[in-house]
């Protein structure tokens, strides 16, 4: 029988299955680190409609004017909800409902992008992510869904049929691809609380907090989603993540220039 | 019917999710159940690996190959194939380069499917056609007309592919992307073609008194992993959390008739079978 023919190489004989093998000197570089990922809730933000978004689109604009570089990424809402809901009881694995999450947020992307087509506002996909230099040399605004693509190959989390990594996750993981800091939601309330807000009116603010004590805090519901929680301390380069109120005059904007408003969840 | 909600500024679709937090586990809880729709429940997923088959060429494939063309007339397949050590240089190349690991992600399936085109090349004249990325719902298309697709094995994680829980590897490679297909499809079974005659407690390459585990429950082998091991960690990490896969088998393509062994459900090779109940985990 014939040898296996390797090509020599620091992993040629490593299993790959695992964690990097010793002596290997990894030293990350930042693909575009000035880059700002920006989500835009879908229940919270696109299902209130103009009344919410116009005044941040207008925000936007005016970071992007003054030379900002922003990427814009879509939420989902209660559609996606929707369809959660009657795919679950269907029994559909997580897989396919993750595919199923994916239309909402492209529809929410368009909808941006023909607002914001008159500034710069562009439509991409996934794979149009290695044209994000030109179109934001151009002054363009590129908007995506949230969703990362997953799809079919979405784990199943244990005791739930939902798709664990959403819009917030491809926020996130858009924003560790491209070496930039911060990533920054835009949602409906101040930021992180010790409860749901809307449901507990004795729920109090949290300007700041690590990843590790909201862990520690154990809390039955979250503002961002939980995956994006556990992959924080891990991350090289988003090591930030920024939820701001877009519904406050002033916040978007604020956020976009790098100023600490809403609540800052860090490493 | 759905009726449309408003009266707190935004405007919601009447469903069980309804103004519902999806970080909130009590609402999570509520969407689950003990089993998945299966869709393709008489198909079997078969992976068959870079490095310990394809990478040593004619020798090894031609026989494999062979075998193939004549088991599939009797069983529904889906055939992946691994990179092997073009996507080892690779990852070394990017690492050295300081890639993100989403960069490193979305460049390795490009090596995999040099063995999809080889491989598809010997078995056209048998029946077979590179399956499109996602279209599964083909596949019933393929089963009648006697075709056996070949699937692409890595999964599409590309740029977004999250940070590893340790070192700079992307943790998503196509082990784990075979057996996530076959999950999500609801599969009878998933079989992955090596050189070795299964799982050892031990890399038998290096030791020579390592002993092969011939049947174990995933529960048990997840106390006692070996640490040198022929599948991708994060493919048993997936299937521990996992609702539907019940048998993953691991044969010898060097050894005739092992692989039309295992798919006709003899106990060859290693064989782990899975029937506990999924833990709750939450971070």
């Amino acid at each position: 029988m014939s040898d296996r023919r390797t090509i020599e190489s620091a992993l040629s004989r490593s299993t790959l299955t695992g964690s990097t093998p010793s002596g290997i000197d990894y030293r990350p570089v930042a693909v575009m680190p000035d880059v700002r990922v920006v989500k835009v809730g879908g229940q919270s933000i696109m299902d209130r409609g103009r009344a919410a978004l116009f005044p941040i689109l207008d925000e936007i604009v005016e970071a992007r004017k003054q030379g900002i570089q922003v990427v814009l990424l879509a939420g989902g809402g209660t559609r996606a909800r929707h369809i959660y809901a009657i795919a679950s009881e269907l029994e559909m694995p997580t897989g396919v409902v993750a595919t199923l999450g994916k239309y909402i947020p492209m529809q929410n992307a368009r909808m941006l992008q023909m607002l914001l087509a008159k500034h710069g506002g562009i439509y991409i996909l996934p794979d149009d992510f290695e044209k994000l230099p030109l179109y934001l040399s151009l002054g363009c605004i590129p908007v995506m869904s949230g969703m990362p693509p997953f799809g079919y190959w979405e784990k199943h989390e244990a005791g739930s049929r939902i798709p664990p990594h959403r819009t917030d996750a491809g926020a996130f993981l858009s924003a560790e691809f491209l070496g930039s800091r911060r990533a920054i939601f835009i949602k409906d309330e101040e930021g992180l609380y010790t409860d749901d807000p809307k449901k507990n009116a004795s729920a109090t603010h949290i300007p700041r907090i690590t990843a590790k004590e909201l862990i520690a805090r154990d809390l039955n519901d979250l503002v961002v989603e939980r995956r994006v929680i556990e992959y924080l301390p891990r991350a090289r380069w988003c090591h930030e993540l920024q939820i701001v109120n877009g519904l406050r005059p002033g916040q978007v904007l604020a956020a976009l220039k790098g100023e600490d408003v809403g609540t800052i969840i860090s490493a | 019917m759905s009726q449309l909600v408003g009266g707190d500024g935004r405007t919601h679709i009447e469903s069980r999710l309804m103004r519902e937090s999806l970080q909130d586990r009590a609402v999570l809880s509520g969407t689950d159940s003990e089993r998945d729709l299966q869709i393709f429940p008489d198909v079997t997923m078969v992976s068959i690996g870079g490095q310990s088959i394809f990478d040593r060429g004619k020798d090894a494939i031609l026989p494999l190959v062979e075998e193939l063309a004549q088991v599939k007339k009797r069983h529904k397949m889906v055939i992946g194939v691994g990179g092997g050590t073009r996507v080892r240089h690779t990852v070394a190349l990017a690492i050295d380069l300081g890639l993100p690991v989403g960069g490193i992600a979305q460049l390795v399936g490009a090596m995999e499917e040099l063995n999809a085109i080889l491989l598809n090349a010997l078995l056209a004249p048998h029946g077979s056609m590179p399956m499109q990325r996602d279209h599964f719902w083909d596949l019933p298309l393929y089963f009648d007309a006697g075709i056996t697709p070949i699937a692409i094995s890595v999964p599409p994680f590309h740029f977004w592919e999250p940070p590893p829980i340790e070192g700079a590897l992307p943790m998503h490679g196509s082990d784990f992307g075979l057996f996530q297909l076959a999950e999500v499809l609801g599969m009878k079974q998933v079989i992955y073609v090596k050189d070795e005659d299964g799982l050892y407690d031990k890399d038998p390459k290096k030791h020579a008194d390592a002993k092969l585990i011939e049947a174990i429950e995933l529960d048990d082998l997840m106390k006692r992993m070996p640490t040198e091991n022929i599948l991708d960690e994060e493919m048993y990490r997936t299937w521990h959390e996992a609702k539907n896969l019940r048998r993953v088998t691991i044969v010898n393509g060097l050894k005739p008739g092992q692989l039309t062994r295992a798919l006709d459900g003899e106990q060859v090779g290693t064989v782990i079978t899975r029937s506990g109940k999924n833990e709750v985990r939450h971070v």
